[in-house]
């Protein structure tokens, strides 16, 4: 595997004892687009906001660019080379456009005045336009150039696209997916949209109540996934939930379906003792790998 | 570049506050187009003791309202109840916590400073007797020193609290501490009130030093809490 940007060990952290993130192991590859995929209140925005040190974990550690990150000095540090874009895409009321870039720029001596000036074109971002009067999806535009133009070897991006229209939402994958091939960049970014994370990334996280159910590498978790869609002549089994060799059954009236990942042949062999009427093996989306992991029978 | 933020950020409450306080002192301007004037036979000592009153009060009101919300961003004029999420951009530059506070605190100490010394000036040179510049300076020097410290505990509360409760959390202490110290006899020597007051303290009196050192100390340890809170924070 290759050299990991971000590196976490049983990571957790809890809110008012209720646990947000639990033991938490994640290995994001340098120079990889990786999806980190959750329902709201799985944990994604928590552990972010770990890995920039506005939070404390209660227990386990992380590291960035392969050094643990312990204090504030090797967070800050460490932060000289993340861009942040959040979810709410919330920057400085009291600042234009052109300011927020005046600020930002001199905090990072890698700033990219030609990425700057590309997505400031790209994005027909006014200079002088106050923050106030930007409407959502200009303001993910700004952030995301503030992000990208600090010459960042780590993108962490919480809902980069959300508020944006489709040919912009476009425009900021075919971005982010040209700084991860042109620019050697690492992207971490969590999204509700799994078509676009399907799209652009190459590594994806499933997390689930602040715990890791499914992570690897998009094509191969697609490729090793098979659903299995059983008919029968009455209603479907209850004992197909102890069927050896699958992740997730879900019963509906007379169709059963389930997922396996490990020896699907075997698994195919092994309904036959309920006597279904038909047997059909799919592969799967994302959506389906998201939806089995999270909801679940 | 955090000069600059804290100052774009402050700019309009700086300039709320020094409007507020040429509006008051050029009462004698515009009080009398309204009819508004000082009762006949008040002597000018009493009237220009009001002034510095009023002087004093508009120093707590600056170092409260300048105070800033700890780290936090600030909306430009009004205090508004939870943190702004403009912070987590704050907090993923590449800057120590300590560092934001301290340009922020320090540019609104600065900015309180500038205040209470036109203030202060104001009120000493237009005293009905003559004020000597060291005579200015000292009780200039004493001011800002008392006024810190009122400045270090909002700031101290608007490290814990949002910035509403800051708001009010500050004027109710500085009510609090102002009326207990006619109650606990060590408190009235030692209240940075008395140091900014020429009345406890005349400007031709001993310098009140046990309030001015206790408001010294009071400033540093007050900032210091801010700061080990500031860190200690998540956000």
């Amino acid at each position: 595997m290759s050299e990991a940007v971000v590196e976490t060990h049983g990571l957790s952290k809890s809110y008012d004892n209720k646990p947000a993130l639990r033991s938490l192991e994640l290995n994001v590859p340098r120079g990889s687009i990786y999806g980190f995929l959750g329902r709201n209140g799985a944990g994604k925005t928590t552990t972010m906001k770990l890995l920039l040190g506005m939070l404390r974990p209660d227990a386990g550690e992380f590291s960035l660019f392969g050094e643990t990150v312990r204090s504030e000095a090797s967070s800050v540090a460490a932060r000289r080379r993340i861009g942040f874009v959040s979810e709410g895409k919330d920057l400085y009321s009291f600042m234009t456009v052109g300011q927020m870039i005046r600020f930002t720029r001199p905090f990072f001596p890698g700033w990219r005045r030609e990425l700057e000036e590309k997505y400031l074109k790209l994005f027909r971002l006014p200079l002088n336009r106050s923050i106030t009067k930007l409407s959502k999806g200009m303001r993910t535009q700004l952030m995301l150039l503030l992000a990208m133009a600090r010459g960042a070897e780590l993108l962490v991006m919480d809902e980069p696209t959300s508020g944006l229209d489709p040919i912009m939402t476009e425009e900021v994958l075919q971005a982010l997916a040209d700084l991860a091939a042109g620019e050697g960049m690492t992207i971490f970014f969590s999204s509700h949209q799994l078509a676009e994370v399907e799209q652009i990334c190459d590594h994806v996280c499933l997390i689930d109540e602040g715990q890791k159910v499914l992570d690897g590498v998009l094509d191969d978790l697609k490729s090793q996934y098979r659903r299995i869609v059983l008919v029968f002549d009455s209603a479907a089994p209850a004992a197909l939930a102890g069927l050896k060799g699958i992740d997730h059954l879900r019963r509906a009236g007379r169709t059963a379906s389930m997922l396996a990942h490990v020896d699907v042949e075997g698994v195919v062999a092994r309904t036959q003792e309920f006597a279904p009427l038909s047997v059909e093996v799919h592969p799967v989306t994302l959506k389906e790998l998201f939806l089995d992991h999270v909801r679940g029978e | 570049m955090l000069w600059y933020k804290a100052w774009l950020e402050t700019r309009w409450r700086f300039c709320f506050v020094a409007g507020s306080i040429l509006f008051a002192w050029a009462a004698p301007l515009w009080a009398p187009l309204f009819h508004l004037r000082p009762p006949a036979g008040i002597p000018a000592s009493r009237l220009w003791l009001a002034v510095h009153m009023a002087s004093v009060l508009l120093y707590i009101f600056a170092a409260i309202f300048l105070a800033g919300s700890g780290i936090n961003s600030q909306t430009t004029y009004a205090a508004t109840s939870g943190f702004h999420p403009s912070m987590l951009f704050t907090l993923s530059l590449p800057v120590s916590r300590r560092r934001l506070l301290l340009v922020r605190a320090g540019l609104g100490a600065l900015q309180t400073g500038v205040l209470v010394a036109i203030m202060a000036a104001y009120t000493l040179f237009a005293r009905p007797e003559a004020t000597t510049a060291p005579q200015f300076l000292t009780y200039l020097a004493r001011a800002i020193v008392c006024t810190m410290a009122i400045y270090a505990l909002s700031t101290l509360l608007a490290c814990v609290f949002d910035e509403m409760w800051q708001f009010y959390g500050a004027f109710l202490s500085c009510i609090a501490a102002f009326l207990l110290q006619y109650r606990i006899s060590v408190l009235s020597w030692l209240s940075p009130f008395r140091g900014m007051s020429l009345i406890s303290y005349p400007i031709t009196g001993p310098m009140p030093w046990a309030s001015v050192i206790f408001s010294l100390v009071l400033t540093a340890v007050l900032l210091y809490a801010s700061m080990l809170i500031v860190q200690r924070k998540e956000y």
